[in-house]
């Protein structure tokens, strides 16, 4: 009997320690990134609300957050062009996601609604439109806007942007709207709703999961771009932060702490969407993510 | 009556359908024509032009052979491929790694994802200028570290030296972009149905011989996918290079991209050449396109 | 008010990539109004489709549909006054029950007040007075169906449409709710057609039962007649567990008339219909309930191959000598085992005769008909 015991028991043990190598090794790993992933934010949050003084006291660099101030801000606000870029790119940001998400609805539920030829055309031109480069578009649609007086405009950003956001979201819509089965609404038809009602009062709230995840997607990049404002926005006055604060480095006047300071403005929508809309976005992650 | 009322409803039903439609298809169809169609097809013509937004004249593939026979032509490439794969593949290694530690459900996983998900939300101009402050010769963390540690005995300027610049700007994106690869592996991971782990230790097969032959077959089609969307994402990425180094020094960063923007807004623009190179770069993608369409048949997703 | 259906050569094509699929195929009948009509077969055979195009989901490509006297044909499903239950129940996930119920009412325009009491009532009814406030997703999938139901309830539709409801569900809550399916019909005023593809609950449920073939009409007549007077073979063979016994046979000339021989018996055949067919190869048919090792007139050795227990009654599973498939159902069967050999009767009057074609030649009763008229018998 004894012996019989000693059998499994031995390899009991053993499985044992194996699983506790391995979970020590699974959770150093963890660690490791979660350093890689902190430290840069760290130093851009400790840079940001510390005086400047105490940051670059005596020659080194201290980020121990001996003080804690909103010194950067206020001069960030006070003596640059932040107020202005942030209000420029809230307005391309809004305008662009409110088009390229109503856009992506639309075209979602038709494509998915409707029958028609070369529905496999339509999906390759969407998803090739959504592996292009965007400072390939960039280039003639800087020379068509030139054309018509367009440059510097925010119509014309705003186009722009929905044009590189847009495919994706349609991808995502097109794909969300084969998960809404159609006897919601044939359900809806029967019990006398029009087509039209049907839409707004049983397809677009069952939607909504995927709405949300198109805007936020549609939001990241318009609230990211750089590139595309920076050939169609030639005028300070109309660049958006992320034109704005690219070029505070290059002035004698504006240093690290201001810079850092912008730069946690610029952090705050993605953080607040990782913190309260992560799920939404991981949603968008599993047909494919965003560039 | 009833004939009447049978008339009414087929009308309604008629009209209604036309409306939805047109209201579903008139904007999808507008926009790819004008924010897609017309300005690729308007490139593709300038690019047959010599200074097309000045004095046009018809020059065929004159800006063609003038962009392919530069030398800094040959010197871009090749930092795109350099850029492309050296990124891709190190953000799928780390992004595989850190997907099977996740998988795992250890305490903080959620957090960790929550992590992950940050970096890839930040404004590209944010990640660089961290990198830029952290790799900065004179205040940068980075350098303060090597010095302290005997590593270095000068400081490195990462980001103006034609050696560090590639390795810096591939930092800096891994940084930015790993997480895409794992959050893709990890929906894969979490999708792999665990009876089949179950059985197979009932069948006596070891832990690695259990990745070996049930992780592995399931992940491969979404590594696949990974280094080809990523690597032509990375291919064509524009503004974390010219942020971090405007394609510098010496040209060490200049991709495709950013030879393309150097063309069309650099000194005296050449459009001509800069639509020819975006002509390039055009055909690039299309064939890596018409290689995905193939073998992965992505469409299927939604046309079937 | 409930209303007869009427379908007038009905076909339903869909092309698909230079294909032609004929869904459904010169399909013409009427059911009856307020009564409860199963369609029944096999998966692919169009019951489905019919339905759809019943509610009006689909057009059909010929032929005309009638609720009384009007055409429906091209009537938008909006237009009606039809409520179905779906397979996949479709509720709306973002609606409480509640608002699911009351939807239809809503839509029509109906007052909140009446609305509510309307709910309140089918919710009564169905027993989900207490689910009322949850959302559909709270929900098991008894109660979920019983919303469904509750909300075509509350619509007073003229015809109830039910597309395989409960293919879902696990049998003890599908016994429930059959219970409270026809419960309803009796309530209601509505013609009820309930699409499924098992022939159990067509046969006790519903009064008329329509069985397709590759979308044609195999045979529309109350739940007994497709039972005992199958009009073809695939009837026989599709209505009924086990499936009914098909037993090779000839028609051969005896002194006193035609005579269905087969391996082990022979069966006296009335002359007017099998005069013409001697030397002709025909199919008998015998359910397996109708075979016993005690009784019968007509005897066949089996082969025991498996012998399963189902409360009192026993199904042998087994060979006849010719090596065709024969189940036997019965109270007893002796303590026969797997390799025995079992001799089962039947009686002539529970047979079927197909002919090479599958169609019923005569019942049963034409077969005893025959022999009480032949005096040498």
């Amino acid at each position: 009997m004894l012996g019989l015991g000693k059998g499994p028991a031995g390899k009991y043990v053993s499985q044992r320690t194996q699983e506790r190598v391995r979970r020590v090794s699974v959770i150093l790993t963890a660690l490791l990134v979660a350093i890689f992933v902190s430290i840069p934010v760290y130093v851009m949050i400790a840079i940001a609300f510390q005086p400047a003084t105490t940051t670059f006291r005596g020659g080194t660099v201290n980020l121990l957050f001996d003080s804690f101030t909103f010194e950067n801000f206020v001069l960030l606000f006070t003596d640059t062009g932040t107020p202005r870029y942030l209000f420029n790119s809230l307005i391309v940001t809004a305008s662009s996601t409110l088009l390229a998400t109503a856009l992506s609805v639309a075209a979602g539920y038709g494509l998915t609604r409707f029958e028609f030829r070369g529905k496999t055309m339509a999906a390759r031109a969407v998803l090739f439109a959504y592996m292009f480069s965007p400072i390939v578009l960039a280039i003639p649609l800087y020379v068509i806007f030139f054309t018509l007086g367009l440059l510097d405009s925010y119509f014309a950003l705003t186009l722009a942007l929905t044009g590189i956001s847009a495919p994706f979201g349609i991808w995502l819509m097109w794909q969300y709207f084969q998960t809404v089965p159609i006897a919601l609404e044939e359900s809806a038809w029967i019990r006398g709703a029009s087509r039209t009602r049907t839409l707004w009062e049983v397809v677009l709230p069952v939607a909504r999961p995927g709405t949300i995840a198109t805007a936020i997607f549609s939001f990241s990049v318009a609230w990211n771009d750089f590139t595309m404002a920076r050939v169609v926005m030639s005028q300070d006055e109309m660049y958006p932060i992320t034109v704005g604060a690219s070029l505070f480095l290059d002035r004698v006047t504006i240093g690290w702490s201001e810079t850092m300071a912008a730069a946690v403005l610029m952090s705050l929508p993605p953080f607040a969407i990782a913190l309260f809309l992560q799920n939404y976005l991981l949603q968008g992650f599993n047909v494919g993510g965003l560039e | 009556m009833s004939a009447v009322s049978t008339l009414q409803g087929r009308l309604a039903e008629f009209d209604e359908k036309r409306l939805l439609l047109l209201a579903t298809f008139v904007p999808f169809t507008l926009f790819f024509v004008l924010v897609w169609g017309v300005p690729i097809g308007y490139a593709l013509g300038m690019s047959l032009f010599s200074d097309p937004t000045g004095a046009a004249e018809f020059a065929a593939f004159a800006n063609y052979a003038g962009v392919l026979t530069s030398e800094l032509f040959s010197t871009a490439l090749f930092n795109s491929v350099v850029y492309a794969l050296s990124s891709t593949i190190l953000s799928l290694v780390l992004g595989l790694g850190l997907a099977l530690v996740v998988n795992r459900e250890i305490t903080g996983g959620n957090a960790l994802r929550t992590m992950m998900i940050f970096p890839y939300l930040l404004p590209t101009l944010v990640v660089i200028f961290m990198w830029t402050f952290l790799l900065d010769p004179n205040v940068g963390a980075v350098n303060q570290f090597l010095l302290d540690y005997g590593l270095v005995q000068e400081p490195l300027a990462f980001f103006s030296s034609t050696q560090w610049a590639m390795p810096a700007v591939v930092v800096a994106s891994v940084w930015k972009y790993g997480s895409f690869a794992f959050f893709i592996l990890l929906a894969r991971l979490q999708a792999i149905d665990p009876n089949l782990y179950e059985r197979a230790r009932v069948e006596g097969a070891s832990t690695w011989q259990a990745f070996r032959d049930i992780t592995v077959p399931h992940l491969r089609g979404a590594i696949l996918i990974i280094i080809l969307v990523r690597g032509i994402w990375m291919f064509n990425k524009f503004d974390i290079i010219y942020l971090a180094t405007r394609g510098g020094p010496l040209d060490a960063t200049t991709t495709l991209p950013i030879m393309v923007y150097e063309l069309a807004f650099r000194g005296s623009p050449n459009f001509g050449g800069a639509t020819a190179l975006a002509g390039i770069m055009f055909m690039l993608l299309a064939a890596v396109a018409v290689v995905y369409f193939w073998v992965f048949e992505p469409e299927q997703e939604v046309a079937n | 008010m409930a209303r007869p259906i009427r379908l007038d050569t009905v076909c339903k094509e869909y092309h698909t990539a230079g294909t032609t699929h004929v869904a459904v195929d010169d399909l013409s009948l009427e059911i009856p109004e307020g009564s409860f009509t199963t369609i029944v077969g096999p998966s692919g055979c169009g019951k489905t489709t019919t339905l759809r195009m019943i509610a009006g989901l689909e057009t059909p490509t010929s032929g005309t549909i009638h609720f009384g006297d009007r055409d429906v044909t091209e009537v938008r499903p909006q237009d009606r006054n039809a409520a179905m239950v779906f397979q996949s129940i479709a509720l709306y996930p973002h609606m409480t029950v509640r608002e699911n119920i009351a939807y239809g009412l809503k839509v029509a325009g109906v007052p909140k007040a009446e609305r509510d009491a309307a709910v309140d009532e089918a919710a009564e009814t169905l027993q989900i007075t207490e689910q009322l406030d949850k959302m559909p997703a709270e929900l098991s999938g008894g109660q979920q169906q019983r919303v469904a139901l509750g909300s075509a309830f509350v619509q007073d539709p003229d015809v109830l449409l039910l597309d395989e409801p409960m293919s879902d569900l696990d049998a003890k809550l599908k016994a429930e709710l059959r219970v409270e399916v026809q419960r309803l019909h009796k309530e209601m005023d509505a013609t009820m057609v309930y699409v499924t593809h098992d022939q159990t609950e067509a046969m006790t449920m519903s009064d008329h039962v329509l069985l397709l073939e590759e979308g044609r009409l195999a045979q529309f007549a109350p739940p007994g007649d497709l039972f005992d007077r199958p009009v073809s073979q695939y009837v026989a063979e599709f209505i009924g567990t086990p499936s009914t016994n098909t037993l090779p046979a000839t028609v051969e000339a005896a002194d006193d008339g035609p005579t269905i021989v087969g391996e082990q018996f022979e069966i006296p055949a009335p002359e007017d219909r099998f005069a013409d067919r001697i030397g002709d190869s025909v199919t008998v048919g015998i359910r397996p309930q109708y075979l016993s090792p005690d009784e019968g007139d007509h005897r066949i050795r089996v082969i025991v191959n498996v012998v399963e227990q189902l409360g009192t009654e026993f199904v042998v599973h087994g060979t006849s000598v010719n090596g065709a498939h024969v189940n036997v159902v019965d109270e007893s069967v002796d303590g026969a085992g797997p390799d025995d050999e079992l001799s089962v009767g039947f009686e002539a009057a529970d047979a079927f005769v197909f002919d090479e074609h599958g169609e019923t030649i005569c019942h049963g009763d034409a077969l005893v008909a025959a022999r009480s008229a032949s005096p040498s018998q």
